[in-house]
């Protein structure tokens, strides 16, 4: 069994996660003003739209799992585990392995059938599919059996 | 691979709750374990048997 003195520092580790994490979400929320704030100075509206959207999406998801945190920590129970901990492993090594032949698929047909506005949609695009790669193959791997 | 986990459980009459704060894991982890989804580390297997008082040969069950 583990100690009361070794589960304190455990549950004390947690919260210093905590608060990192809180820092990480301050910039995140900041990085998602200043997108409003690029998409509100003109251009394509549909475009400025999307990419308040996606900010929004971001900064929710953030307080969800940020939320989420808090709340395990309070009822005594660690964010991360080694099951979750195994799963987030798994769910990133292949989303990067798939990510990989997409960039070079993305590459061999950019010219001939996929044809994109210039670099930073095509790396937009690249980036979005990798999350919601990754995403996907998180849900994947923590319902199944590992 | 079978596990005596939920039976013991109920013998010392613990939640799933109360078996995942003692041993440190969330409780997501006790419910694939008692399902045989999990492959748990050395470890955790240890801290599960030593909770429930059971050798862990006796707790996990290899077919």
């Amino acid at each position: 069994m583990i100690k009361i003195k070794q589960k304190k520092k455990a549950l004390g580790k947690e919260q210093k996660r905590i608060v990192l994490a809180a820092i990480a979400g301050l910039i995140i929320i900041f990085t998602g003003i200043l997108f409003f704030l690029w998409a509100s100075a003109g251009g394509d509206i549909y475009e400025n739209i999307s990419i308040v959207a996606i900010a929004l999406v971001i900064i929710a998801l953030y307080l969800f799992v940020f939320h989420r945190a808090r709340k395990d920590i309070r009822e005594g129970y660690p964010h991360h585990d080694e099951r979750s901990r195994r799963v987030m492993e798994k769910a990133t090594s292949k989303a990067f392995f798939i990510s990989l032949y997409m960039f070079l698929i993305m590459g061999f047909f950019s010219d001939d059938i996929i044809h994109f506005r210039d670099v930073s949609q095509a790396t937009g695009v690249g980036v979005g599919i990798m999350g919601l790669l990754f995403v996907i193959l998180w849900f994947y791997y923590n319902l199944r059996e590992i | 691979m079978k596990t005596r986990i939920k039976e013991l459980r109920a013998r010392y009459n613990l939640t799933q709750e109360d078996l995942a704060r003692k041993v440190g894991v969330r409780r997501e982890t006790i419910v694939f374990l008692e399902q045989g989804k999990y492959n748990p580390s050395l470890l955790l297997a240890h801290n599960v048997a030593k909770v429930l008082k059971t050798p862990i040969d006796e707790l996990f069950i290899f077919s």
